[in-house]
C-alpha cells in the first residue's frame, strides 16, 4: 500500500507565485470573476440597491411623479400618517385595525386546518397522491382570476346563497351578498385567504411530517398514547419550526397583500375592509394627481418596519424552540 | 495588411460618414418639421377611455387623407395604469405628443408638472367659440385655482391664463336610466320621466315591488364617491339652492352636513334605501351598467357617456327613458338642468418634437367636423358644439340628453365647479360615509351630518 502526502496543501490549489509579483494567472482568474459577477451585481445596483434607496428618499418628499424635483419635507409624511394629519391618520388607524385582523385569523386558521389535514394525509393509504393533489389545486390556481370567480360565488344570488337556501338554511344567507354587508365581508376576505394559503403550509407540514421518526410515534402509541395525544405531545412540539414559519408567511402577506382586496371589494363597503396595502396603492395611484407618492412610500416603509419586527421577534421564538 | 483589406477599410469609413451626414442632415430636417407641419409626419396619441379609440381611428384616417399627417392612437387602460405609464414616460422622455385626459384637474396637475405645453397663444376666440360655453375655460389656470391649492403645490409656479389642454368631450353626471320594459310592468308610463325626487322614489318603490331582486337602482358603489357625487349632490344642489349647497362644504362648516338644512338633504338621500339593487356596494361603475344592460335592475345613475357604454354592452337607447336626478319637492329648485362639462381634453406634451402637427390635429378633431366623427362612432358628447347638425351626428337619444343643458344658470348644477372644496379634496372620504348612511344603514342622517363636517374639517385642516 503506497501513501500519497502532500506537504504543502495550498500549493495543491495554485500555482507557486514567481518571485517579484502577482502571477498573471491570478489577475485574469479575478477579471473573469468579476466579469460573471458584475452583470448581476450591476443589475442588483440599479433595479435593487437603486430603487431601495430612491423609495426610501421619497418618503421624506412630497412629488406627484411628474414634478421635475422632489419637495423635502423631512419626516413629515410620517408624522402625517401617525397622527398629525387629522384626514390621513384616522384612515391608517382604520386600515391597521383591519390588516391587525388579517394578520392574526389568517396564520392561526391556516394552521388550525392545515395541520389536521396533513396529519390526515400522511397517515392515510388510499388515494393519498389523489388526495394530496386536491387540496393543493387552490395553491396552483390561486390569482386573480380566482379572486373574480369568488366574487361571482359570493354574489347575493351566487352559489353560496342558492346552496345555503337549498339546504334549508337560508337565514344564513345573505341577502346583500357576503362581500356587500360589512360584518360578513372582512371576514369572508380571511376565509379566502386562508383558503389559498392552507395548501402550502400543508405541504409544509407534511414534509414535516414525512421527517419525525416514526419509532418515536410507535413507542408512544404502544405505551397508550391516544392519536390526540401524539398530535399534541409529539407531532405539534416537532413541528413548531415549521408552524413558526408558516405563521411568518402568513403575517407577511397580510402585511403587504392588498390585491385580493383591491379585485374583491375595494377596500369597501364603506371601508369596512380597507387594509394597509391597499391604502398604500390607493395613495400612490388612486389619489388623482396629488403629491401622496412619498406619503405612500413612508407608509411603505412603515409596514417594512413592522415586518422587520415581526421576523426578529420570530427569529428569537424560533430560537427559544431549538 | 493586404491591399484588398485596406480597400475594404476605406470604404467602410467613407460608408460610414456618408450615413453620418445623412443622418445629420435628415436630423436638420426633422428639426425644420418641429415648426410646420408636413405630409408624412406621425403623431403618436395616448387616452385611457377605450371607447374613444376606435373613434379616434376613424378621425386620425380622415385627418390623414386631409393633411396628410398620420397620428397613431394607442387606449392604455385602466386609469391607474394610464397614470402610472404617463408617469413612466415622463421620467424617461417618452412621452407621446399628444394626450388626452381628465379635463378639469388631471390636465392642470400634468400641466403645472411640466408636462405639457402651453396653448393660450394658439387656442384663439374663433377657436374658443366653436366650443359649448360652460367648457371654454376648462384646461385654463386660473388665478382663484391658484389661490386655493396649498403653498407647495405645481400650481403655485404656474402663470395665470396659461391653458394646457382643450376641452374635447362634454357631458355631466347624474344622469338617471330607466328600463322601460320594467317601468312598463310596473305600471309605469315609459316615456314620461319622474319630476320630482317623490316621484322618482315612488317609481322605484312601484318596480321593486314588482321584481324585488331586479327592480331597484343599480350603482358602481364599490367606488364609494359614485352614490355622494353622482345622486346626492345633485339632488342636494336643487333642494338648498346653490349657496347653501357650497356651505356644506366650507371652512368652519356652520351650515354644514350636521345642520338642519344638511341633515334634511341626508334624510332625503337615505330614501333610497329601500330601493337598491342587491350586492350594489360590491359592483364597480362599469359593473353597475352592465348589470343594468342585463335587466338585473330597473334603474342606473351615470352620467351622459354611460349611454354609449350601454349600447355597447347590447341595451339599446330606444329602450331607456333617461333624466337627470329629480329635484325634491320641496326645493329651491324646481327644475333641474345641468352645466355640461369638460370630461376629456386634450393636450401638447412639452417634449413634443411634432407641435405645429399635433395643434393642427387638436384644431382639427375639436372643429365640428372632427367632432362629428369622433362623436358619432363614439356615442360621446363632444364640447364642440354641433349646432343644428347635433341630431344628425349624434342620434336622437344622444342629442335628447342636450335639452338637459339649457337653464338658468343660477339654477344649473355645475359639477365642475370645485372652487368651494378643500385644495386637496378627497372624494373617497365623504363617499364612504354616504355608503354608511345608505345602503348599509349603519348611520342616521345626524350622525352621517356630524361625520360628514369631520371629515370636511380634517381635509380642510391637512390643506392649510
Amino acid at each position: 500500500m503506497t501513501t500519497l502526502t502532500v506537504k504543502d496543501r495550498a500549493g495543491r490549489l495554485r500555482e507557486e507565485p514567481p518571485r517579484g509579483g502577482r502571477p498573471r494567472g491570478r489577475w485574469k482568474e479575478i477579471l473573469t470573476g468579476w466579469a460573471f459577477v458584475l452583470p448581476a451585481v450591476a443589475l442588483f445596483l440599479v433595479m435593487g440597491l437603486y430603487t431601495i434607496g430612491s423609495g426610501f428618499a421619497l418618503s421624506f418628499a412630497k412629488w406627484n411623479g411628474f414634478t421635475p424635483e422632489w419637495l423635502w419635507v423631512g419626516i413629515q409624511n410620517y408624522k402625517d400618517l401617525l397622527y398629525a394629519d387629522p384626514s390621513l391618520a384616522p384612515e391608517m388607524r382604520r386600515a391597521a385595525w383591519n390588516t391587525l385582523q388579517v394578520m392574526i385569523a389568517v396564520p392561526a386558521l391556516t394552521v388550525a386546518i392545515a395541520l389536521p389535514l396533513a396529519v390526515t394525509l400522511n397517515s392515510i393509504r388510499r388515494l393519498r397522491s389523489l388526495l394530496r393533489s386536491v387540496y393543493f389545486l387552490p395553491y396552483v390556481t390561486s390569482g386573480i382570476a380566482v379572486y373574480y370567480a369568488w366574487r361571482y360565488v359570493l354574489e347575493p344570488e351566487g352559489s353560496v346563497n342558492l346552496l345555503l337556501r337549498a339546504l334549508g338554511l337560508g337565514s344564513l344567507s345573505q341577502p346583500q351578498g357576503f362581500l356587500g354587508n360589512p360584518s360578513t365581508a372582512l371576514p369572508t376576505l380571511i376565509l379566502i385567504l386562508v383558503w389559498s394559503s392552507v395548501p402550502v403550509a400543508t405541504l409544509l407540514y407534511l414534509s414535516g411530517l414525512q421527517a419525525i421518526d416514526p419509532n418515536m410515534i410507535e413507542a408512544a402509541q404502544i405505551d397508550g398514547a391516544a392519536p390526540r395525544h401524539v398530535l399534541r405531545r409529539i407531532i405539534w412540539p416537532l413541528l413548531r419550526p415549521i408552524t413558526a414559519a408558516i405563521v411568518l408567511l402568513g403575517v407577511r402577506d397580510a402585511l403587504h397583500g392588498f390585491q385580493i382586496f383591491l379585485i374583491m371589494t375595494g377596500g369597501g363597503p364603506g371601508g369596512h375592509t380597507d387594509v394597509l396595502g391597499l391604502m398604500t396603492y390607493r395613495l400612490s395611484f388612486f389619489k388623482g394627481l396629488a403629491q401622496t407618492l412619498g406619503v405612500a412610500s413612508a407608509l411603505g416603509w412603515l409596514l417594512f418596519a413592522a415586518a422587520l419586527l415581526l421576523t426578529l421577534v420570530n427569529a428569537r421564538m424560533l430560537r427559544r424552540i431549538r | 495588411m493586404t491591399a484588398a483589406r485596406k480597400r475594404t477599410r476605406i470604404l467602410a469609413v467613407a460608408v460610414t460618414l456618408a450615413v453620418g451626414l445623412t443622418a445629420a442632415a435628415c436630423g436638420g430636417s426633422g428639426d425644420e418639421k418641429a415648426g410646420t407641419p408636413a405630409a408624412g409626419q406621425t403623431l403618436k396619441m395616448w387616452t385611457f377611455k377605450r371607447s374613444h379609440a376606435d373613434a379616434l381611428n376613424k378621425a386620425a384616417a380622415q385627418f390623414k387623407s386631409e393633411t396628410g399627417i398620420a397620428v397613431t392612437i394607442e387606449a392604455v387602460t385602466p386609469d391607474d395604469v394610464f397614470v402610472s405609464k404617463v408617469q413612466g414616460a415622463a421620467q424617461t422622455n417618452g412621452l407621446p405628443d399628444v394626450l388626452e385626459l381628465h379635463a378639469g384637474g388631471e390636465d392642470l396637475e400634468m400641466g403645472a408638472s411640466g408636462l405639457l405645453s402651453d396653448l393660450s397663444a394658439d387656442v384663439n376666440d374663433a377657436w374658443k367659440q366653436r366650443l359649448l360655453p360652460t367648457t371654454r375655460e376648462t384646461g385654463v389656470m386660473t388665478q382663484q385655482r391658484i389661490d386655493i391649492v396649498a403653498n407647495d403645490s405645481p400650481f403655485k409656479q404656474v402663470k395665470p391664463g396659461t391653458r394646457f389642454s382643450v376641452p374635447f368631450t362634454a357631458g355631466a353626471f347624474g344622469i338617471v336610466y330607466a328600463n322601460k320594459e320594467k317601468l312598463k310592468a310596473a305600471g309605469l308610463s315609459a316615456d314620461t320621466p319622474p319630476k320630482t325626487w317623490e316621484e322618482f322614489l315612488d317609481a322605484l318603490k312601484a318596480t321593486t315591488a314588482k321584481d324585488p331582486q331586479q327592480g331597484g337602482l343599480s350603482l358602481g358603489l364599490k367606488t364609494s364617491q359614485t352614490g355622494f357625487n353622482w345622486v346626492y349632490q345633485p339632488m342636494a344642489h336643487s333642494y338648498l339652492g346653490k349657496e347653501k349647497f357650497q356651505a356644506l362644504f366650507a371652512k368652519g362648516a356652520a351650515q354644514g352636513f350636521g345642520s338642519p338644512d344638511g341633515v334634511k338633504s341626508l334624510e332625503l338621500y337615505s330614501r333610497l334605501t329601500p330601493y337598491w339593487m342587491p350586492g350594489t356596494t360590491t359592483l364597480g361603475i362599469d359593473e353597475a351598467d352592465i348589470a343594468f344592460a342585463q335587466g338585473k335592475s330597473a334603474f342606473d345613475v351615470g352620467g351622459t357617456f354611460t349611454l354609449a357604454f350601454l349600447a355597447q354592452n347590447g341595451l339599446s337607447p330606444d329602450k331607456v327613458l333617461t333624466f337627470p336626478i329629480p329635484p325634491p319637492a320641496e326645493g329651491q329648485n324646481k327644475e333641474i338642468s345641468m352645466s355640461p362639462l369638460a370630461l376629456t381634453s386634450l393636450g401638447i406634451t412639452s417634449t413634443t418634437k411634432n407641435r405645429e402637427a399635433a395643434l393642427k390635429w387638436l384644431d382639427w378633431v375639436t372643429s365640428p367636423k372632427g367632432a362629428g366623427v369622433v362623436a358619432k362612432s363614439s356615442l360621446d358628447l363632444p364640447a364642440t358644439d354641433l349646432g343644428a347638425e347635433a341630431e344628425s351626428l349624434l342620434g336622437a337619444d344622444l342629442a335628447a340628453l342636450q335639452k338637459y343643458f339649457t337653464g338658468a344658470p343660477e339654477s344649473a348644477y355645475d359639477a365642475a365647479d370645485v372652487t368651494f372644496f378643500p385644495s386637496d379634496y378627497d372624494q373617497v372620504k365623504p363617499g364612504d360615509v354616504m355608503v354608511r348612511l345608505t345602503p348599509l344603514k349603519e348611520a342616521t342622517p345626524e350622525q352621517t351630518g356630524t361625520e360628514m363636517d369631520k371629515v370636511m374639517g380634517a381635509m380642510w385642516k391637512s390643506t392649510q
